[in-house]
This record gives structure tokens, C-alpha cells and sequence, in this order.
């Protein structure tokens, strides 16, 4: 059993749980001393990661908000006597929007363009968890075709994630040629996508009961450009793979056990790049050419050797269920204006388990808490990035995937 | 192994760029040939940021225009403010734009997500051009084109 989130409701303190495909809220109050992160989750708004740490020399590097190495507005606080990292702490109040507050009182399609917003570039990710958290909530069953363009959105957000991740640590380490190359597959990618939805960041794609697509999109032609981009990663990746540069500096670094990585609360890739077998689309419709990739070193390149052979997988994926889709004209989406109830949906973003918890009143919003995959993925980077020197910060960080925007609602 | 660096020359991945006209103000002839961006994220969903990234790819080629990103903004001629802004960003914007050289310009893009301050209510100064929507990366690049082209 894994502890998701922590949240207030009828002033009362209820956790959300998942038990394998399972998800459920409980208010037993004894759960609070079973978890490891009970704390973490309880303070994901303030403060995530370790304690400071004090002594002769020690002073704390604050890196961020405003700084090249950060794009995102967030803090990292490192203590370090100038060398060897001793302990990190990560503020992410500086990206706090909020949303979990705001969201309240508000129908479902502005929940929605809430949802979305959380985290742009897990925008299907957030907008498909809302979603299945609304359609439980109204026992809605989608047809077959509408869970496969599902399907294809989420997997079109995997591959361009996945391909981020891929890139930032070749540019970290100044791999120029083979950055340029996947910046190319990146801007590629975004294409795709705006040519399969509405957007380049697939908004507006998944829809309560439904989806909605590009009515122009010619999903043989997607296919086609799909592959070709399929093969120049391939042989990208193995390319990296020949440069000792590129491997020496990510070997070896930043890695994170198995035991920890479930005490802290980790999924996705960082999980699987640990030696555990755990993705819940195995158990989803849609996903007969899924294989789940696992790796056991726990290492920075462990994370991206599943990551990209997760990349080469949900081409698949992604081309299987084009070709299975029949009609897409009908699946327009479900009106939920007066649906009362709650619903706890989830959705296997490109960095880890994302669930939503929803509380309808005739269509209105009452209450919604989100579990994101970053809380816990910060977590496990201040945890693997202790003993290690300021230079693999980079490869360290950008390994796991994390976003403050997805972290800090 | 394919030798990338050849194959890069003789497939051009660099596309040809039409830049579409835009309003904008200029900044100052001096920068006709040369612009130097610094990028701020004062709380936008990811989605600009991505752009940015899109930006830099080989499509694109922004050094053939002269425009490079820096990483400082002591460096920089044009401050790009990504998003509305979250409360606790307002002191870090406007300290960002304290550590300006001048002449310099800001150039605001909103994105859309429903929340957040908009950056128009706190008054900066020198706001070359102001988005309330995303741009793409194409559209970016016509900004800072534009911004390039004209005279003050």
C-alpha cells in the first residue's frame, strides 16, 4: 500500500491510498506512523528534502529562483563546505499557484483548463486523471475508440518528456551534435502533436467522456513521421552510448535504492530504473505493445536507459492504436453539470503515478486534491544527491524528470 | 555509427524562417545584428518554458539571426517574463530587471492559464511587447525578429 496524499475534509483529515490498481481514502488516523512520507506529503508546499545541516566551513548555496541552472522559479538550498553536497532542501513556494484552492467553487470545464494548467507539458497527464476522477465519479464507461486517442495523447506526452530529459543531459554534458539532434526530434515531436490535437501541448485533447482531436489529422501520415522519428532516436541513443564522455558523468551518479525509492514514494521511471516492475497502464486498455522497461542500477543512467527505451515503446504503442482507431468524429465529450459524488482518478504521466481526488455537487467543485509524481521525485533527488559534488547537479536533477510546476500546484 | 556531425551538414535541419510582422517596440539600432535574451519563468505552467527549448532547437538556428540566450541577466538586452506571476516572484522579477544593462527591453508573454498576476499591474518599465496568450516557438522567434528590426 502506498501513501498518495494528505487532505482536510468536514474538518477532518483523510489520506489517499492506492493498493496496486486500487485507490481509496481512508481517515484511520493510525496510518499517519505507518508511512515514511507522511511528513513529506504534509509538507510539500514548504519545504521537501533533507534537514540543514550546520558545522565549521558549512554555509548554504542557494541556487534559484532567478539563475540559468533553474529554469523553473524554484529554490534549491544546498549545504555544502564547497565541495561535497551534505544535504538539500528544495523550496517550491516561489511556483505556488495555489490551484488546489482556486479550482473550488468552479464548474468542471473551468476545473478542467485548471487541471491543464497545473503543468504544461503533463498537461494529458492532469487533464486525463481529472477526467477518470469525474467519469467514476458519474460511472461513465468511454468507448473503445476514445480510450485509445487517449492513449495516443498520453504516449505523445511521454515521447516528448522523455525526449527533454534525454537532451538536458547531453547538454549538460556538452554533447553539442548529439543535443542539436534530439532538439530537432523535440521540436519534431511538438509538431506531432498540434497536428494530432489542438495544440502543441495537447490541451484541450482529453475531455469528461470523450476527446477531442484534430479533425484534419491524418493519423497514417502521423504514423509514418512517428517511426522515422523512432529510428533517428534510436540511433541517437546509441551513439550516446559510444561517447565515455557522456556516460562517465552519469554512471555512478545520483542513484537511489529500491527500498527507498518505495519508502519515499516514487513511481515511473525513477521506480522502474531501481529494479521495480510497476506501471499501471500494463493492467489498461489500449496497451497490447506495451513492455515495461525495467532497470536495476538506480543510477542517472538507469533513469535514461528507461526513459528512452520507453520512448521506443510507445511508438509503438502510439501507431498500434492509431491504426486500431475506427470512428473518431462521435467521442465529443459528456455534459456532468448535475453529478454529485467523488471520484479518485489516476494517469501514468512521463514521470510517475498522477492521481486526482474530486468531489462533485450538481457539476460544482468541492473539493479536489491532487497527488503529483515531483513531491515525491524531489524527495528521492535530495536524497540521491547527498555525497555528491555540485557539478552533477544537472545530471543528477535533470535524471528524475521533476518539475516545480507539477510539484508546487 | 552514423558520423552526426556530416550528417547534420548534408540533411539540413536548419528550416528557412519567415518571420511574420508583429507590433512591437524597438529597442535601439545597436541591437540590428545582435540580441541577447534572458529568459524569466515568474510561474508560467511549464508550457512557455518548453517553448524556450523549442526555441533552441535546429530548426530554428537562432544564432543566424544573432540572438543568443544568456545566463545572466547582467548580460542580457531583452528580459523574456514567462507567465503571470505568483506572489512570491514579484521581488525576484523586479529585482531581474534592477540587474539590466541599459538600453534594455522586457518582453512579456502571459500564457493562458486562468490564475496568477498579470505582470501589466505591476508597471514595468521599457515593455517592448505584451502577450495575454502562449506563443509557439516560431512565434518568439518573430518577436525578437521584429524587436530587431525596428528603429526607436
Amino acid at each position: 500500500m502506498r501513501l498518495l496524499g494528505v487532505f482536510k475534509e468536514d474538518n477532518r483529515e483523510f489520506f489517499l491510498l492506492q493498493d496496486e490498481d486500487k485507490f481509496f481514502k481512508s481517515d484511520d488516523q493510525n496510518l499517519k506512523d505507518e508511512f515514511f512520507n507522511y511528513d513529506l506529503i504534509k509538507n510539500r508546499d514548504v519545504l521537501i528534502g533533507s534537514e540543514p545541516v550546520e558545522g565549521e566551513g558549512v554555509f548554504n548555496f542557494r541556487y534559484g529562483p532567478v539563475t540559468a541552472g533553474v529554469k523553473e522559479a524554484g529554490v534549491f538550498n544546498i549545504y555544502t563546505y564547497g565541495e561535497r553536497i551534505l544535504s538539500v532542501n528544495i523550496d517550491p513556494s516561489y511556483k505556488k499557484r495555489d490551484i488546489e484552492r482556486l479550482i473550488l467553487k468552479k464548474n468542471i470545464d473551468e476545473g478542467l483548463k485548471f487541471a491543464e494548467s497545473v503543468c504544461g507539458n503533463f498537461a494529458v497527464s492532469h487533464s486525463l486523471a481529472f477526467c477518470r476522477a469525474l467519469e467514476n465519479c458519474a460511472k461513465l464507461d468511454l468507448p473503445e475508440d476514445a480510450v485509445r486517442l487517449r492513449v495516443v495523447a498520453l504516449e505523445l506526452e511521454r515521447l516528448y518528456n522523455h525526449t527533454t530529459v534525454f537532451l538536458k543531459l547531453a547538454r549538460g554534458a556538452s554533447q553539442n551534435v548529439l543535443t542539436s539532434h534530439l532538439s530537432f526530434v523535440f521540436e519534431e515531436l511538438l509538431r506531432i502533436n498540434r497536428d494530432f490535437g489542438l495544440g502543441r501541448f495537447l490541451k484541450g485533447v482529453v475531455v469528461p467522456g470523450g476527446v477531442r482531436v484534430n479533425k484534419n489529422a491524418n493519423f497514417e501520415d502521423l504514423s509514418k513521421r512517428l517511426l522515422g522519428l523512432k529510428d533517428k532516436f534510436e540511433e541517437l541513443y546509441e551513439h550516446a552510448l559510444k561517447s565515455y564522455n557522456f556516460i562517465d558523468r552519469i554512471h555512478n551518479t545520483a542513484p537511489l535504492n529500491k527500498e527507498l525509492a518505495l519508502k519515499i514514494g516514487v513511481t515511473g521511471p525513477t521506480l522502474r530504473a531501481c529494479g521495480v516492475k510497476e506501471d499501471l497502464r500494463m493492467k489498461e486498455k489500449g496497451y497490447e505493445k506495451l513492455s515495461v522497461v525495467v532497470e536495476e542500477d538506480g543510477d542517472s543512467l538507469a533513469r535514461m536507459e528507461v526513459r528512452v527505451k520507453e520512448f521506443l515503446n510507445s511508438t509503438d504503442v502510439i501507431v498500434d492504436n492509431l491504426a486500431k482507431v475506427k470512428d473518431w468524429e462521435r467521442l465529443k465529450g459528456v455534459d456532468l453539470k448535475d453529478f454529485n459524488g467523488e471520484g479518485i482518478g489516476y494517469s501514468e504521466s512521463p514521470s510517475g503515478l498522477l492521481v486526482y481526488y474530486v468531489k462533485l455537487n450538481r457539476g460544482i467543485l468541492e473539493n479536489v486534491y491532487i497527488s503529483t509524481p515531483s513531491v515525491f521525485g524531489f524527495k528521492a533527488f535530495s536524497e540521491a544527491f547527498k555525497g555528491f559534488i555540485f557539478t552533477d547537479f544537472s545530471f543528477a536533477f535533470d535524471s528524475f524528470g521533476v518539475h516545480f510546476s507539477d510539484c508546487a500546484r | 555509427m552514423k558520423p552526426w556531425v556530416f550528417y547534420g551538414l548534408s540533411n539540413r535541419l536548419t528550416e528557412r524562417f519567415k518571420k511574420k510582422d508583429d507590433k512591437v517596440k524597438g529597442l535601439s539600432p545597436v541591437f540590428r545584428n545582435s540580441l541577447h535574451i534572458f529568459p524569466i519563468d515568474v510561474g508560467n505552467d511549464n508550457e512557455l518554458n518548453f517553448e524556450i527549448e523549442a526555441l533552441q532547437s535546429a530548426q530554428y538556428n537562432i544564432h543566424r539571426f544573432g540572438i543568443f540566450f544568456t545566463d545572466s541577466p547582467r548580460h542580457a538586452d531583452v528580459l523574456l517574463v514567462l507567465g503571470k506571476c505568483t506572489e512570491k516572484m514579484v521581488t525576484p522579477l523586479k529585482e531581474t530587471i534592477n540587474q539590466l544593462p541599459e538600453p534594455y527591453g522586457i518582453v512579456v508573454v502571459e500564457g493562458n492559464q486562468p490564475f496568477g498576476l498579470k505582470p501589466k499591474e505591476l508597471d514595468l518599465d521599457n515593455v517592448l511587447a505584451y502577450y495575454e496568450r502562449c506563443l509557439s516557438a516560431d512565434e518568439i522567434l518573430s518577436v525578437l525578429l521584429n524587436i530587431m528590426e525596428v528603429k526607436r
